[in-house]
């Protein structure tokens, strides 16, 4: 095998050479510095970051399973960009927001992730729990940017650099618990039923429900379902026959959609209460509307979106005049507020003259009471604990812009002030 | 064989100069591209090795399987398993990672043997649609699971060790170019993908690969004429599972977490996909297959700005992950239609006209 | 012993619309040996046709022209793309309906975004309660339509002279064609008819008790492969007993999953695969189906 000592022989020739040319420079992937230079006005910049612009990413779902809430949150990210850079930018430069789509998939998800981590400060918006957790070791480890993940899972805390905005599933839940028992009279021995999904929402809202539950003297009744499931009469069914006094739900809008309208239907009348996922205006307009509107409450980490404060009437208007024909939701409530609590980090860290990742992490830290203007302020002073306990209460109603009505304004309950995941 | 010993010397030559050529350009890329592209690279590694695994079953031996997905997600968890020390409250025995690795390719041979029986005992559809059961009860478990598999988060993947290097995010500069995982599982997969290329060529191209051709094309003939029909089904089988095991560790190590979502039908399908694109029955078309495949849609999505039709998110039209799925898809049908052979038939013919009027032509 | 009963005929009522998909999937096979894994895009074009004409047409039209639009689908993948293809293997045709599949699904659930539609039926949310147990009037709807399409397939395909066609294709295909039967319109009205049985399942499989036709829908056609299978492929007896047996499992291991969480919580949905496979051990060719017999 002549042929083959030969062509080993080069191969080692040219990799020698390849070395010696990368050695001497000539990859542009050789280390050079650390990349942090001192920029204009005098601000410490380092990846993502120029004179002119601050580069964001938003990795989200416009394809995929979670289509829906990556569609407001998107766009609603997109319209706070363009309006602070028609006021002037942040720290005198524009910001750039380069959006990429996951439609659920890992592969994708992390291509993207890699894709945009060496060309902006840090993301906005993450959907999908799993590939953040994909992501936390590389992100705690060496790449240290912001992560604002679209997901309250109590499994995403901990993280110095991934946030979660808003109370988590776990505590979501118990506050909903609480509502039940001291509005819609259920008490201590009730049976309570609770519908979840599969995965780290449903089971951390579970643990939310068990923990409220123990606290009130509740049984707590368990029905788990898939994404796929979308005829909950079986569950309706097990739930009558278990007695429940009122149900939680911790799916998404069309399993609470189904499980409301088999509910009134078949004559199981209790109170049904779901978490922040679990509804979506289009539901007002199927079958279950007039049923939804009757027996149905979900408890939200904001005021929703038709709500009466100035940053939500002034949303609501410019939001609508900039996507004619999209409905309103609770997405765009949550993307609003990511993208706002990110501009306020960067305002402090260019404050601080410090823009690069490090900087606005230290900003970030400082954010003890950052109001989104949803009635809430966040304290995103601890890493360990989610930058809100506070949870509303909602009611489907058509009336209202957006098709929500807050009947119970931010509120934190007892049990949910002594819970620890 | 005999055929690349009577061809001139010439084109010998110049064979091993092109593929020294190509090793040497595979071989350099780790100090050029940035993270995304050796990443991109290392997906479309797995993937080739995933769908030589199955173009072994369904393209050469004619048995259509849905379940390839579950066999991957066999090497990536197993691989988990056997590696990670339990430090995560998950179960773990704390072997070195190329033995667990080793241990994990053989699981997925175990997963595919114990499939067999059924497997033997069903034709065509019926195994086709037998196999996609082993998605669904396979990703129940994943999501059921909680020890061992981590429930729907998955669990992170303990890095592999190799004579003293480790495949983590450690730096390690080479010549000045700072190496982290990617770049230093590129040349592992590299390393994997040509073993598992020149395995399959040999099996192929030898005894096994004309008895399995012959199962596909006649399987009562084939018994007639004295194939041991049962035995070679039972383990190509287990090869292919072991082919998907193999993948499964390469892409759980590029992840750096196993995730259920990931091994569902969509992916079986993709690796259908692959090799019908690429070519069925043959080596050199599940790699084409699998690297068009798995590079499509990241490469529109890395581009969607600057190319015609497809549009940003967020701005209406054709998102970038729905163009590639058209493509994707009309590419199957495509090549099917107009080009039965896929991709490699193409570039068969391509090469055959100039090289057989003039032999030497390569060697100017 | 109600909640049995409940569970019971909600599966029942499930079943017959598996067995619908089931049929169609069955029919194809038997015209022409391809597996259509596009079954669940042209349920999806069914319903979408439906929901998008009820406001403006009505209902009833609506339905129509869903089953009608569905129909010239399958017909038009059979005359576009099978068609082309004939005489190849069975196996790469079958992976030519999964491309054909993501090019009809990536377009329709484009087209379909993130809404939800209704179908505009005439059931509503009403139930109808005989004694301890309830059940919706949708489920009473989609049992008799999916019997009287049954029967009325089953006559059909053994008294007039396109069933006698089809079951001679079946049998087989040389033969038919030398004895003057035209395998082409055979396979075109196969795939025709598969189509609009899936139409009529996919209404069934949007109204109430599930809010409306989305993005996921097709999902639920899945479901219809191993109701198929369990049957016997070239069996249109076995789609029905298949369709049936799949329906009632999954919504029994759902309705009883707190007694069986030793399986795992959700086991409802794997539930018939696990029937499938051991149905598959037993009879390798599903309870109905033929035991092929080959000569070399």
């Amino acid at each position: 095998m002549n042929h083959r000592r030969q062509a080993v022989r080069g191969l080692a020739a040219a990799l020698a050479a390849l070395v010696a040319l990368t050695a001497a420079g000539c990859s542009s992937k050789a280390k050079t510095g650390d990349g942090k230079v001192t920029g204009a006005g005098g601000v410490k910049t380092g990846e993502g970051v120029t004179d002119k612009t601050i580069a964001l990413g938003a990795l989200t779902d416009m394809t995929g399973v979670y289509a829906t809430l990556g569609k407001s949150v998107t766009q609603a990210q997109q319209l706070y960009v363009k309006q602070v850079n028609a006021a002037g930018g942040i720290c005198g430069r524009q910001l750039e927001l380069t959006v990429r789509d996951h439609g659920y998939d890992p592969q994708k998800a992390l291509a993207a992730y890699t894709e945009l981590e060496p060309k902006v400060v840090g993301y906005t918006q993450f959907i999908g729990s799993p590939f953040v957790a994909a992501v936390k070791s590389r992100v705690d480890g060496q790449d240290k940017g912001l992560v604002l993940p679209q997901a309250w899972s109590a499994s995403l805390l901990g993280s110095p650099y991934i946030r979660v905005l808003g109370a988590t599933y776990d505590v979501e839940t118990i506050n909903a618990v609480d509502f039940l028992v001291t509005e819609k009279g259920l008490k201590k021995g009730d049976k309570l039923g609770h519908v979840y999904f599969e995965g780290d929402y449903g089971e951390n809202a579970l643990a939310g429900s068990k923990h409220a539950a123990g606290k009130a003297g509740l049984t707590v009744v368990e029905q788990k379902i898939k994404p796929t499931d979308n005829d909950m009469s079986a569950q309706v069914a097990a739930l009558k026959q278990a007695g429940v006094k009122a149900v939680v739900i911790s799916a998404g809008p069309r399993q609470a959609a189904s499980l409301v309208g088999v509910a009134a239907a078949t004559g199981l009348r209790v109170p049904v209460v779901g978490n922040n996922s679990a509804f979506a205006p289009q539901l007002l307009g199927t079958q279950a509307g007039p049923a939804l509107e009757k027996m149905y409450w979900f408890a939200s980490p904001s005021l929703p979106i038709g709500a009466d404060t100035p940053t939500a009437k002034k949303l609501v208007a410019d939001y609508q005049a900039a996507y004619p024909g999209d409905g309103l939701d609770n997405g765009i409530v949550a993307g609003w507020t990511a993208a706002s609590v990110f501009g306020e980090a960067l305002k402090k860290a260019c404050a601080d003259k410090d823009l690069t990742r490090e900087g606005v992490d230290k900003a970030l830290l400082t954010m003890k009471a950052h109001d989104a203007g949803f009635g809430m302020t966040h304290d995103l002073g601890d890493p360990e604990a989610p930058s809100s306990r506070e949870s509303v209460i909602i009611q489907p109603d058509k009336s209202v812009p957006g098709g929500m009505r807050t009947v119970r304004q931010p509120f934190v309950s007892e049990a949910a002030k002594s819970y620890t995941p | 064989m005999s055929e690349t010993l009577t061809r001139p010397v010439v084109r010998g030559r110049a064979l091993v100069y092109g593929w020294s050529a190509a090793g040497l350009l595979l071989a350099a890329l780790p100090f050029y591209l940035d993270r995304f592209w050796l990443q991109a690279g290392l997906f479309a590694m797995a993937a080739a090795l995933g769908a030589i695994g199955i173009n072994l079953l369904t393209g050469a031996t004619g048995q259509l399987s849905m379940g390839h997905a579950f066999f991957l997600a066999v090497g990536a968890y197993g691989y988990c398993a056997f590696a990670g020390d339990g430090s995560d409250g998950l179960a773990g025995l704390g072997l070195p990672g190329w033995l667990a690795a080793v241990l994990a390719v053989a699981l997925a041979g175990l997963a595919g043997g114990v499939f067999s029986p059924i497997a033997g005992r069903l034709r065509g559809a019926y195994l086709g649609i037998a196999t996609l059961a082993l998605i669904f009860i396979g990703q129940h478990v994943l999501f059921n699971a909680h020890d061992v598999t981590g429930g729907y988060n998955g669990r992170a993947v303990p890095p592999l060790s190799l004579f003293g290097l480790t495949f983590d995010d450690t730096e390690l500069l080479v010549a000045q170019v700072p190496f982290g995982a990617v770049e230093k599982l590129w040349y592992l997969g590299l390393v994997l993908l040509v073993g598992g290329v020149l395995f399959a060529r040999g099996v192929l191209r030898g005894r096994p690969g004309r008895a399995m051709n012959a199962i596909r094309d006649h399987r009562i003939a084939a018994g007639v004429m004295g194939i041991p029909v049962a035995r070679y089904r039972a383990a190509v089988f287990v090869l292919s599972s072991m082919y998907a095991g193999l993948a499964g560790v390469l892409l759980a190590l590029v992840f750096q977490r196993t995730v259920p979502e990931y091994f569902g039908m969509a992916l079986s399908l993709e690796y259908l996909a692959m090799i019908v694109i690429g070519g069925l029955g043959s080596v050199a078309g599940a790699v084409a297959g699998g690297v068009f495949v798995s590079l499509l849609p990241q490469l529109l999505t890395r581009y969607s700005d600057a190319l015609p039709l497809v549009s940003a998110p967020g701005t209406g039209g054709i998102a970038p992950g729905e163009a590639a799925r058209y493509l994707y898809g009309a590419a199957v049908v495509a090549v099917v239609l107009f080009l039965p052979g896929g991709l490699v038939r193409l570039a068969a013919r391509t090469r055959k006209t100039p090289t057989s009027d003039r032999p030497s032509g390569e060697a100017r | 012993m109600s909640t049995f009963a409940e569970f019971l005929i909600n599966g029942v009522s499930l079943g017959s619309i598996y067995a619908l998909i089931a049929l169609g999937f069955v029919v194809i096979f038997r015209a022409t040996e391809v597996v259509n894994f596009a079954h669940a895009s042209l349920l999806l074009a069914g319903g979408y046709v439906t929901a998008v004409l009820h406001d403006t047409i009505g209902f009833w039209p609506a339905l129509l022209a869903g089953v009608a639009g569905a129909a010239v689908v399958g017909a038009a993948v059979e005359f576009l793309v099978m068609r082309r293809h004939r005489g190849g293997d069975h196996s790469v045709l079958a992976i030519v309906t999964i491309g054909v599949d993501i090019l009809l699904a990536t377009e329709l659930t484009r087209r379909i975004g993130t809404d939800i539609l209704a179908l505009g039926d005439p059931w509503g949310d009403a139930v109808v309660t005989v004694g301890p147990v309830t059940i919706a009037e949708t489920r009473i709807a989609a049992l008799l339509a999916a019997a009287l399409l049954i029967t009325a397939f089953l006559l059909a395909f053994r008294y007039t002279s396109w069933g006698v066609a089809m079951r001679a294709a079946a049998e087989n295909q040389e033969t038919a064609a030398l004895m003057g039967i035209r395998l082409g319109r055979v396979s075109l009205g196969a795939w025709a008819v598969a189509g609009g049985l899936a139409a009529v399942a996919a209404l069934f499989l949007t109204v109430f008790p599930t809010p409306g036709l989305e993005r996921a829908t097709s999902l639920a056609a899945l479901k219809a492969f191993p109701a198929a299978i369990l049957g016997g492929l070239d069996s249109t007896t076995g789609a029905l007993v298949g369709g049936l047996l799949v329906g009632i499992t999954e919504s029994l291991a759902t309705g009883y999953q707190g007694d069986l969480t030793f399986l795992g919580r959700g086991i409802g949905d794997v539930a018939p695969y696990l029937v499938m496979v051991a149905v598959l051990l037993i009879r390798p060719a599903g309870l109905f189906g033929t035991k092929e017999l080959a000569r070399v």
